[in-house]
């Protein structure tokens, strides 16, 4: 019997119906075999003729789930196995373990095997796993993976086939086998064994994986009769979890009785299916979609739409949240509701259950023979949450406990035991009598008599014997032949559900959260479905890799290549299948998604693209989007209608707002026909510019669903590297990372110190290899004099290929090189991209110019906007400003050339400058002279100051008293600028005005500048050292001046003089928010941060930046062996500008410059605007303009020794002189009202006065002021 | 609270005991996992037996037995060659449903073998410890008795445990099924939700609170 319908039907209830009638009928319950897609399934199925049956004996029950098939058949034929073995590790009953061992297994045969040169070793383990799964999911034979490796030019498939050779020999000789390996054991047996089932029921068998069919298969001659339940527009599990499309009229010979709903969500459901297999958009009633720019936003939202239900009477187990990243961030958003909520997680560690954590902990301590200092983070945890021991108490024994070790080296048990706690004592006792026995009697006995058995811990208890049987299984396994720690270590990190027989606890009483192929395993059907980051390329599964395809895996492939349209297609059509399956189970759909992820990165290929439906936003009343009126110069910008153009526009010339209007237009449609959002692409240099152009589009178009891609070069490059797993087609593994600063920094030092004995060099070596990746790339090998370089260059290359990473040049030149080397990518994104703006064109590489213009190749729509007199970053990065050149000369050009910022005299001030580069025959600008827009600037020819001083502390005194005049004497808010030539001067500049209680904002990327980060870290430092006052009263002092409060807190902390969690200061609100954090046990660090994080900012904009902080501390906490360390290096990195690519978001308010000194440097200021400028210290070692005078860098010139065409030093002055006139350009017209442009005669150079000459432009451009 | 309704002998044998003990092992499952070096050999015997009788060629899967292990098999095994041909099912689980008070409940568990011969038939149960010391009133005699009387429906049953080690055996006669339901429903009252007088929601979901 063959049913196709789909869930909505009464499908499952005919098989129960059909079954039960073979039960009355008399035939035997052991003669039926019943196969459900899962543990949940087959519970329901059991459950149901339980209780349809009559009373007596119902049956010896064969209801199973495949997996747990396959096991029961293994254990009850197991003796043929062994009997058909020739060794001598015979065992009564097999090892059927979980995945931990299995990857023990694995690590050992990947040790033995060599895979020197492959690029992607980090995750091998994982690699070899996913092959390992699909071949025997699809059931493929050894010619059919190497027919498959082949297509897929896997160069180290013969590797990958060795290690799983040696891992399944290994796994017969330990008679160990997890649910995967169990499939052949299972095959085999079947092929041995009479089959004794005469019905097979089926139900779900559309997500039947091959080698369940091929079972099928071999016991169809002596099955009666199948009862098969399908939906032909099922395989939801299709590619990565090992689906197949089966022809099951084919397979049984019968036709399909077809049952077909035609209610309205059947309908809908249909629709989508057809709707996304066709490429159109989906538009329903009963779907909406919300989209926000910032995932914290979708959140907020979500929550007060469930609040809003919940309100109406709507009960927890009516809604489902259903997104693919159930991650920290949105479970602590989540929790904090304080609503149940029901966690189904793909992704859950062990050690994420706080009391798992510290039972961890607690064995490693246990177990450890060389009296190792354990983290007094992790000590109060275990005392406080394990042993039970009084808060106080606990704090004042880890003090004894560091000093006792510090000073003497004491043990822990030796203090414990002469500790006056009972509890303590006891612990001891406990410790004298397993600590040398097995992993698990250890445990067994604390959790024994440390844990209390109460209900409330019923889920902790529930991980508890989940780990306790990973312990014995492990152990089981390997007697005592391996390293108790390196198992811990392993346990730390076990993924709870990767082991199909771990069972997800669904709650009846709460709202569940999951991945939407839970919910469709589980068939879970609830009134109000919230699907989560719909933007996010998470919900589109593509699982490729360099050793395995799930696509080309699968049982069907026939065909001979794998190109990007068969995973376009394949994704979409598993994409149909799967959000036709989650539709059938809700009524009311809500879609949510963010243009950001939760660390700030860009969303895109999310499922959003499919859908039409009506955005649903409410709109902000504090946004008013004022109109805006282009002038005249700025009209040109307006009337293009295809092709190349450029825009050579002025500083201040309005060139964002027009930009602004021109997408405005090509959205509406004048300009191109067909166009749709995510065919424009915004590229910009900065990520704040990006960020800053997606806020406005996203604020003027509420209800646009789908934003354009805007974003910077970098990102749009990580896009094409991604989406569709290209990166597998560059060797790289999905989770291959772009290096940051850090650990850039990090790899330099030991690479080059490796050959130089030192690190003196680095920064030398820094900038050499991107010079250097550049020249490959536009002129292939070519023969690099400097051989030292290469070397290290090579060392450093072999390193980030070792741990599967890219820096930023790679990001380009991999890009670069997908589209290149693929016509089918490169067709992909030729036809996505029908227009391209790009901003700052003057600062982009000749990479990054190749790379828009390939892009662009098939519409040639591009637009590239800039100022060749803004060009400042040539001296320091790839950037080429001739490309722009270039292309203004061949694209139609509009010239904007009108500024309405600045005041009379400073556009004086700036053109002087650009006729005496003329004048001194150096090739800084174009011929682009700023004019003013009549009745717009403020006229006023005396606005430039040019001030010569003496003495230091003169030039120091003079702006200090100017500012504080004019801050004295404005009527309304001003802004000012610092405008420094380096970073080290805005710290100097800072601490003047910080000492003269003026207001400072320093426009500097740190992560120290981010007040969320600074808090945290503050409170964390406490936490670590609670006994230090020193550290509590800087704490003191930060929180009082970041706000949080009163002076008084200030004078309480500095009367203090001894630990504050020792008093007993109820009136003071520092000493309980500061015990609080103390007290609260956080296993882990995330937790902690978000916590600290929630309570100072969680009403405060910088809410956004809480889990980016979270996620920061959670990962140098990974590095790092304990929580004191991770806080001292989270203060070492406090002046680095970003850490694993995290990107705060920056939430100043509209007016946050006004009455505060802003303090940049002269590059960072490019794009912003002030009341009033001053750009001090014009020396001529700061601001070069004569080529005669100019000093080389060792850094320019060691650069030129790596490149093909290198420059002699007399261009490298010229290149350098012509930047530095452009720079003071920038800085010029950045100023609205007034300019003071400062130099002083002597500065202090290591504490003593040094004279310094003064840049020429106090000669040749101010003198004539 | 999950409205448990499916018992086997050894969660009727703790509700016997305690309510509350019951509560935490099956409802709230407030227990340590162990596995122990008795339910090891347990499972190991149970599984050979389990082979032995089925037929099977077992010679290679003693090899994994330890020297003491191996003698307590080779003792058995001769007594098992005696009856194993008159074993007609082995590790045979089943399913028996019944009322109390109008709600249906499910008595569940694994016969380790059923012996059958002209005087009816045998529940042999392989025991690494100790045997019942009364076993006329032993929850797991009861439910084996009354399950496989529900089974074949006869009353010609009996339980015999064996000790692998000692040997030794103990003969449970069939008495009354009607006997074998007073004991296990007296046992399932304990139950809230079998309790007349208190199995009516309201009443149980104030028990919660």
């Amino acid at each position: 019997m063959l049913i196709n319908a789909n869930s909505n039907t009464n499908r499952t209830e005919i098989l129960q119906k059909k079954y039960l009638e073979l039960l009355n009928s008399g035939v035997e319950a052991e003669k039926i075999l019943v196969i459900v897609q899962n543990s949940k399934k087959k519970k329901e199925f059991v459950d149901k003729i339980k209780k349809e049956s009559k009373n007596g004996f119902i049956g010896s029950l064969k209801i199973y789930s495949f997996w747990g098939f396959i096991r029961e058949y293994i254990f009850e034929n197991w003796v043929i196995v062994e009997n058909s073995l020739k060794d001598k590790n015979t065992k009564i009953i097999p090892n059927l373990s979980g995945l931990e061992v299995s990857q023990y297994i694995f690590k050992k045969s990947i040790e033995e095997v060599d895979f020197t040169g492959y690029n992607s070793r980090i995750s091998l383990l994982h690699q070899l796993f996913r092959r390992n799964s699909l071949i025997n999911l699809n059931n493929l034979s050894r010619e059919e993976v190497e027919k498959r490796d082949k297509i897929l030019k896997q160069t180290y498939s013969n590797e990958a086939n060795q290690v799983i050779n040696k891992y399944k020999a290994k796994t017969i000789d330990l008679r160990a086998f997890d649910y995967i390996r169990q499939i052949n054991i299972f095959e085999f047996l079947y092929k041995k064994i009479e089959n004794k089932f005469e019905y097979v029921f089926v139900d779900d068998a559309d997500e039947i994986t091959p080698c369940v069919l091929a079972y099928f298969e071999y016991i169809k001659k002596n099955v009666k009769e199948f009862f098969i339940g399908y939906d032909e527009f099922g395989s939801s599990r299709l590619g990565y979890l090992g689906a197949i499309n089966v022809n099951f009229e084919k397979f049984l010979n019968v036709k399909a009785l077809k049952i077909f709903n035609d209610d309205i969500k059947s309908m809908n459901s249909l629709k989508i299916f057809n709707l996304i297999k066709e490429d159109k958009k989906i538009d329903i009633e009963n779907i909406k979609s919300k989209s926000f720019l910032k995932r914290n936003e979708m959140l907020d939202c979500v929550i007060k739409d469930i609040k809003i239900l919940l309100n109406s009477g709507v009960k927890f187990s009516d809604i489902a949240i259903i997104t693919p990243l159930t991650d920290e961030f949105l479970k602590m958003e989540l929790e904090k509701t304080q609503y149940k909520f029901n966690f189904i997680s793909k992704s859950e560690k062990l050690n994420q259950n706080r009391l798992i954590g510290y039972l961890l902990e607690l064995l490693k301590i246990i177990i450890d023979t060389n009296n190792r200092f354990i983290s007094p983070y992790v000590l109060k945890g275990i005392l406080i949450d394990i042993l039970n021991i009084e808060k106080k108490e606990a704090l004042c024994f880890i003090q004894e406990y560091k000093t006792g070790y510090e000073l003497q080296g004491l043990n822990l048990f030796d203090l414990m035991k002469n500790n006056n706690s009972e509890k303590l004592r006891k612990f001891v006792e406990i410790y004298e009598k397993v600590r040398f026995e097995k992993l698990s009697i250890i445990l067994f006995e604390i959790v024994s008599c440390f844990i209390p058995f109460k209900k409330e811990l019923s889920k902790d208890i529930i991980k508890i014997n989940q780990l306790l049987k990973q312990i014995v299984d492990f152990e089981d396994v390997f007697k005592d032949e391996f390293n108790r720690l390196d198992l811990i270590i392993q346990l730390e990190n076990t993924i709870i559900s990767e082991n199909p027989l771990s069972d997800d606890e669904i709650d009846e009483d709460s709202i569940i959260v999951s991945s939407a192929q839970k919910i469709i395993d589980y068939s879970y059907k609830t009134k109000y479905q919230f699907w989560l980051d719909v933007s996010s390329e998470n919900w589109l599964r593509q699982d490729i890799g360099p050793l395995y395809n799930s696509w080309v895996m699968q049982k069907k492939w026939n065909k001979e290549i794998f190109e990007l349209e068969d995973n376009i297609e394949l994704t979409k059509d598993r994409t149909a299948r799967m959000l036709y399956k989650l539709y059938l189970l809700g009524d009311n759909i809500t879609l949510y998604s963010s243009a950001y992820d939760y660390i700030g990165a860009e969303n895109f290929s999310g499922i959003d693209r499919y859908f039409e439906c009506k955005n649903e936003f409410e709109k902000d009343e504090n946004i008013k989007i004022e109109p805006i009126v282009p002038r005249d110069d700025q009209k040109e910008v307006l009337k293009y209608n295809g092709g190349l153009m450029s825009v050579s526009a002025t500083a201040g010339s309005g060139k964002t707002t027009i930009m602004l209007l021109l997408v405005d237009k090509i959205l509406s449609g004048e300009i191109l026909k067909d166009i749709e959002p995510k065919n424009i692409f915004v590229l910009t240099f900065m990520e704040s510019a990006a960020r800053n152009f997606k806020e406005r589009i996203k604020n003027k178009y509420p209800n646009l669903k789908e934003l354009p891609n805007i974003s910077t070069i970098h990102g749009l490059a990580l896009r094409i590297l991604k989406e569709n797993n290209n990166f597998s087609k560059v060797g790289l593994d999905y989770d291959f990372e772009i290096l940051d600063e850090i650990k850039r920094a990090n790899i330099l030092n030991e690479v080059v110190y490796k050959f130089l004995g030192s690190t003196e060099k680095v920064d030398l070596y820094d900038g050499a290899i991107s010079a250097y990746k550049n020249e490959l790339a536009l002129y292939g090998n070519f023969d690099c004099k400097n051989k030292l370089f290469l070397s290290i260059y090579e060392a450093y290359d072999v390193r980030l290929k070792s741990e599967n990473l890219i820096d930023y040049d790679d990001l380009l030149l991999l890009s670069l090189k997908l589209l290149k080397e693929n016509k089918d990518i490169l067709d992909y994104y030729n036809d996505l991209a029908k227009i391209i703006i790009e901003d700052e064109a003057q600062d982009s590489s000749n990479i990054q110019q190749n790379l828009i213009l390939l892009l662009g190749k098939k519409y040639k729509n591009i637009i590239r906007c800039g100022d060749i007199n803004q060009a400042i970053t040539s001296t320091f990065s790839n950037s080429d400003v001739e490309g722009f050149k270039e292309f203004i000369k061949k694209s139609k050009n509009v010239v904007m050339d009108r500024c309405q910022r600045c005041a009379t005299g400073v556009l004086d001030c700036a053109n002087s400058t650009v006729n005496y580069a003329k004048k001194e025959k150096i090739e800084a600008f174009g011929d682009l002279i700023m004019k003013p827009v009549e009745g717009k600037n403020i006229v006023d020819f005396k606005a430039v100051k040019s001030l010569i001083f003496e003495k230091e502390k003169e030039e120091n005194d003079f702006i200090l008293r100017e500012i504080q005049s004019i801050l004295k004497n404005a009527k309304k808010p001003v802004s000012i600028a610092i405008l420094t030539r380096s970073n080290f001067a805005i710290n100097k500049w800072a601490k003047i005005f910080d000492e003269n209680n003026i207001k400072i904002y320093k426009n500097s990327e740190s992560l120290i500048n981010n007040l969320c980060y600074k808090v945290i870290l503050l409170i964390m430092e406490y936490i670590a050292n609670p006994y230090d006052l020193k550290v509590l009263r800087e704490i003191a002092k930060e929180l009082y001046d970041a706000g949080f409060y009163e002076f008084d807190t200030l004078k309480y902390v500095n009367s203090l003089n001894e630990p504050i969690f020792l008093k007993k200061d109820f009136d003071e609100q520092f000493w309980w928010d500061i015990n609080y954090f103390l007290f609260k046990n956080h296993y882990s660090i995330y937790d902690l941060a978000c916590e600290i994080g929630e309570f100072y900012f969680s009403k405060t904009s910088e809410k956004d930046n809480i889990h980016m902080v979270a996620t920061i501390a959670q990962k140098i906490k990974n590095s790092q062996k304990t929580f004191e360390d991770a806080v001292i290096k989270l203060r070492e990195i406090q002046f680095k500008n970003n850490f694993s690519n995290i990107k705060f978001f920056k939430n100043e308010k509209k007016d946050f410059k006004k009455n505060t000194v802003c303090v940049m440097t002269l590059h960072k200021s490019k794009g912003d605007e002030f009341d009033y400028v001053f750009i001090p210290e014009l020396t001529k070692d700061n601001l070069c303009l004569s080529i005669d005078d100019c000093k080389l860098k060792e850094k320019s010139i060691f650069i030129q020794k790596v490149k093909k065409n290198s420059k002699n030093d007399y261009e490298l002055k010229k290149e350098i002189v012509e930047e530095n006139f452009r720079l003071i350009y920038v800085g010029i017209t950045r100023a609205i009202k007034k300019l003071y442009l400062s130099v002083s005669n002597n500065y202090k150079y290591f504490s003593k006065d040094k004279k310094f000459e003064n840049s020429e432009i106090f000669e040749g451009v101010l003198c004539k002021k | 609270m999950q409205k448990i309704d499916t018992f086997s002998a050894n969660s009727l044998k703790i509700l016997d005991k305690s309510f509350e003990e019951f509560e935490n092992k099956y409802i709230y499952n407030l227990s340590v996992y162990k596995k122990d070096e008795r339910t090891v050999l347990g499972q190991k015997f149970h599984t050979l037996i389990c082979f032995y009788i089925r037929g099977f060629d077992v010679k290679r899967l003693v090899m994994d037995l330890s020297p003491d292990e191996h003698i307590f098999w080779q003792k058995l095994e001769k007594k098992l060659k005696i009856i194993k041909s008159n074993f007609i099912k082995t590790e045979y689980s089943f399913l028996i449903k019944d009322e109390l008070n109008n709600f249906s409940y499910y008595l569940t568990g694994r016969f380790d073998g059923i012996y059958k011969d002209e005087k009816g038939y045998i529940i042999y149960d392989w025991k690494t410890l100790n045997l019942p010391k009364n076993p006329y009133d032993d929850i797991q005699s009861i439910v084996y008795l009354y399950s496989l009387s529900k089974i074949y429906k006869t009353n010609r049953i009996k339980m015999r445990y064996l000790s692998i080690e000692k040997l030794d055996t103990l003969d449970v006669d069939f008495v009354s099924s009607e006997k074998y339901k007073k004991k296990i429903d007296k046992i399932l009252l304990k139950l809230p939700w079998f309790n007349i007088s208190s199995s009516n929601d309201l009443e149980f979901q104030e028990l919660n609170f």
